[in-house]
């Protein structure tokens, strides 16, 4: 077994997708770190002051204002109350949510590409490790090897596992080398407020709790991981049933994308909870944003999330293995 | 002799399609076996059904002894296969693709591996990309894969396909070298007659699904090779050679049977009865005519 | 149990084959980095991490006691010596009409700039639609608290939500019921600037009262005769407490009311914000208030 996913890792390495996937990370984390360096310069102008108190003070009464204003949608106006009142949470008990720092930022990094750009850098790995053997035609030479096909298929997905976490790597280690350059390298135990629960438009803070930066940023890697090989494990039964690597790209693109534009609008459509697109934001469970539809729970996020990728792992299989090649 | 390889009644259905109708036949230890049939008599799906890419529908084959159904991995073990193009990874290194199928089978050794790249030649550019290969390096690189696990069967889908001349030649040549010297059992298909008749020991003929006959290439196409006379006078020489053997007239020219032994003797007789004999031709007969020979005058479609 | 087995079988062998052969062979073979392993070496070892990720997030989120963490007290930092302003309200002090978005704060602020070099420094907490009993209830939270300790100016603007309601109070007003706002408003005032105070007892407070937008409609007279009340009632308020201005605009508005006011005919526009801005600056000279 061993030595076929080192046969799968040679064929990724070899095909040059995780340089090219690290070097648009590192250039997105450069952009990113630019971006934030700016709005945190730009803010202390406006402000005259870097304290971050003011600042978060001033957030809180523009989302006030924003809330006050009319021809705001409900969605909306909800999320900006909960989002109000962690806010006030925040300040109420000295704690400054964005401190800076690379550990900060790599936090928020996390946050902000777990529902598309994680799982669209997953997407460029995953979506021709099985249909490329079957469009180059080197699955015929594959499966005519005294291996039975199951352990073909699952030296595959291992690799796509190795591969997913070598992703991840790339985006931690990236986004700590290239942030830290900017805005220091400290910060690793500034403590975070977690345990936020929403009933519906209040925050319940009965759970809230103190962590660590460090522990707070594991967590939320873990569920990034956990997503990352969700949306693996979809591609990958894409791949496995088309041929046409551009099919399964455009079939996952379409989805991710749907995803984060349904997340959006989707409040009133009840039932679209239990798409997986719209369940990828797991870390706002963590950091207490308001889910895209009521009653959606961490705890149901991760529930569907596996639903989905073990069907798509059975599926996978048995088309694998029943299916004639031709 | 023993039979390495054998099917039964092999059948498949594809819907309400019935492709492949019944196949039976098996090959001996150290010969060459072709596959003889016009595109689309079911020459590919027969052969994927033999290395396990294609379920059968029903019927059996065994390798060595073992079912390729029932025992999988000991049953393709003893086969080594090119179905259609070699296709390798074209970003891989020759010997990089090598090492890679090599890992795939249950023990191997850097010393089998430069056995076979020396024995296809391809020693000087194996740890090139295969993406620089030229198609009869690839053919060859293919067929270095093919005998990386040692195998006593060997299938290859119209293993001359896209090569020049020269390479057609060494390709012929070093598949009679492989059935000979290493006593393996090698199956060869191909849609061209000649190529069989030139590599082959036996020929299975395949139309439409089935097999319509197996026999040794020299007996069939002894049966089936024509001479054409080119003679001044038609009626008179038909007449003569009629008492021989069976006459048929086309294009101007007399056709009979090929009968080595006897052709000096007829023309001896056309030229003795002062009828001047300008060509004697014998022909193979080509594909189309074995089918409609063959087949009661079905054609190829 | 088995599952175990077999996965502790499949790392030792990743480390005999990964690991322990390369660096044996190492010794005879040339160095030869061999990326692919080193790339899967290390991957094998983050997804560890990930894994632990994962446990740590059931752990925590999942099965966290209920007790609350002790947040610890930050010492407060009082900054510098730059000159705080705070900005207190509803939408006036907000700005709303305004279409560069600044407001009289705005205009007031960039009258202060080119009369002294003293960094300044602007908190602008107003929330639009505020009424004064939601002023209280805003000056209650601590971080409000700690801007007003720090704040050397405030300016105010409130109760125009409380007596206009929207324009809907004046439209079909009863003197009942005006007086009963009124009565209730004044009281809230009175509790802001006694919070103000305590708060911070140094800072100049700039109470901008009430100019009536409805001057010009047919009921004019009489809805101006209650705007001089509140305002001369709210200006009685901030009397009683030290170093509280009440700073009027009627008089501001009462000639060219349209010309002055934003096309929703209640918030002023550019010009009027202008104006307000013009004469809170006026009375904040440098010579005294550097002094403090």
């Amino acid at each position: 077994m061993i030595n076929l996913v080192y046969n799968e890792m040679l064929k990724i390495v070899r095909k040059k997708r995780l340089f090219i996937i690290s070097a648009i990370i590192a250039v997105l984390v450069g952009l990113f770190t630019y971006a934030q360096y700016k709005h945190v310069q730009d803010v202390q102008k406006r402000l005259g002051t870097t304290d971050w108190r003011t600042q978060l003070q001033q957030q809180i009464i523009d989302t006030q204002n924003r809330l006050n204003s009319s021809g705001i949608s409900e969605e909306w106006r909800k999320f900006l109350k909960i989002r109000l009142q962690q806010q006030q949470y925040y300040l109420d008990h000295n704690i400054n949510p964005s401190a800076p720092g690379a550990p900060t930022f790599m936090r928020m990094f996390v946050e902000n590409s777990i529902e598309l750009f994680l799982p669209l850098m997953v997407m460029v790995v995953v979506a021709d490790l099985v249909s490329s053997e079957a469009s180059g035609g080197t699955m015929k030479l594959l499966l005519t090897r005294p291996v039975k096909r199951w352990k073909i298929l699952l030296s595959k997905y291992i690799a796509m596992g190795v591969s997913i976490s070598f992703i991840m790597l790339a985006l931690v280690v990236l986004s700590y080398a290239i942030s830290g350059a900017v805005f220091g390298y400290g910060g690793w135990n500034l403590p975070l407020l977690t345990g936020f629960t929403v009933q519906g438009e209040e925050l319940n803070t009965a759970n809230v709790h103190l962590i660590p930066q460090w522990k707070y940023l594991l967590i939320e890697l873990g569920l990034a991981s956990f997503v990352a090989i969700v949306v693996g494990t979809l591609t990958f039964m894409l791949s496995v049933i088309m041929r046409s690597t551009a099919a399964v790209m455009g079939i996952m693109l379409a989805a991710l994308i749907s995803g984060a534009i349904l997340s959006n609008m989707v409040s009133s459509w009840e039932s679209a909870k239990y798409l997986f697109m719209v369940n990828l934001r797991l870390t706002d469970y963590i950091s207490g944003a308001a889910p895209p539809i009521a009653g959606m729970t961490l705890g149901f996020s991760i529930g569907v999330l596996a639903v989905w990728g073990l069907v798509a792992l059975i599926v996978s299989f048995f088309v694998f293995i029943t299916r004639d090649v031709y | 002799m023993t039979d390495t390889l054998v099917v039964q009644n092999l059948r498949k259905t594809i819907g309400k399609k019935e492709i492949i109708k019944g196949l039976s036949f098996s090959l001996r230890e150290g010969e060459v076996f072709g596959f003889l049939g016009p595109n689309g008599a079911g020459k590919t799906t027969t052969i994927r059904m033999l290395v396990g890419l294609i379920k059968p529908t029903s019927g059996r084959v065994s390798i060595c002894g073992y079912d390729l159904q029932r025992q999988f991995a000991d049953a393709i073990r003893h086969v080594g296969c090119i179905v259609e193009n070699p296709e390798l990874y074209p970003y891989l290194s020759g010997w990089e693709n090598l090492e890679h199928f090599a890992r795939m089978l249950p023990s191997f050794s850097k010393e089998r591996l430069q056995e076979v790249v020396h024995l296809v030649g391809l020693q000087h550019r194996i740890h090139d990309r295969v993406r620089t290969y030229s198609l009869g390096m690839r053919q060859r690189l293919g067929i270095a894969q093919a005998l990386l696990g040692q195998p006593k069967v060997l299938i290859l889908d119209e293993p001359t396909n896209g090569l020049d001349p020269v390479g057609i030649r060494e390709m012929r040549e070093f598949i009679r070298l492989l059935a000979e010297k290493e006593k393996l059992s090698v199956l060869v298909s191909s849609h061209l007659l000649s190529e069989i008749q030139l590599m082959c020991d036996r020929v299975a003929i395949m139309a439409k699904g089935e097999i319509i006959r197996i026999d040794d290439v020299e007996t069939l196409l002894k049966e089936q090779a024509r001479v054409y006379w080119k003679v001044d006078s038609l009626e008179r020489a038909k007449n003569i050679l009629a008492n021989e053997t069976t006459v048929l007239e086309t294009d101007g020219m007399l056709v009979t049977g090929y009968e080595a032994s006897q052709l000096a003797v007829w023309n001896e007789k056309l030229v003795q009865a002062g009828i001047r004999v300008s060509e004697i031709q014998p022909k193979l007969p080509t594909l189309e005519d074995l089918f409609i020979e063959l087949t009661g005058g079905e054609t190829i479609d | 149990m088995k599952a175990v087995a077999s996965m502790r079988r499949f790392f030792l062998s990743c480390l005999i084959r990964f690991i322990i052969v390369p660096w044996k062979q190492r010794k005879g073979d040339s160095v030869k980095i061999n990326s692919v392993k080193i790339i899967a070496i290390l991957s094998v070892l983050a997804s560890i991490l990930w894994g632990y990720g994962l446990v740590a997030m059931v752990q925590d989120q999942f099965f966290h006691p209920a007790a609350s963490a002790p947040l610890k007290n930050v010492a407060k930092t009082k900054n510098d010596h730059a000159l705080h302003l705070v900005a207190l309200g509803d939408s006036l002090t907000r700005g709303t009409g305004d279409e560069t978005g600044k407001g009289y704060v705005g205009y007031l602020v960039d009258d202060l700039r080119t009369k002294t070099k003293q960094p300044l420094q602007v908190t602008n907490l107003a929330v639009k639609g505020l009424r004064s009993k939601e002023l209280v209830e805003q000056l209650k939270q601590p971080e409000i608290q700690r801007q007003l300790k720090q704040a050397d100016l405030v300016c105010l603007t409130i109760g125009g939500n409380d007596l206009f309601q929207g324009g809907e109070s004046l439209r079909n007003f009863s003197p009942q019921r005006i007086k009963q706002t009124e009565h209730a408003y004044l009281q809230n005032l009175e509790t802001i600037f006694r919070t103000i105070r305590t708060a911070n007892s140094q800072a100049i407070v700039f109470y901008i009262s009430l100019y009536n937008p409805f001057q010009q409609l047919n009921n004019g007279q009489i809805t101006s005769k209650i705007v001089r009340q509140w305002n001369y009632d709210s200006a009685e308020v901030a009397a009683r407490y030290p170093n509280i201005i009440a700073v009027p605009t009627y008089d501001l508005f009462e000639l060219h009311t349209n010309e002055y006011l934003y096309s929703d005919q209640f918030h002023p526009n550019k010009e009027g914000y202008k104006l307000i801005g013009e004469r809170v600056s006026a009375l904040i000279t440098f010579a005294k208030g550097e002094g403090k």
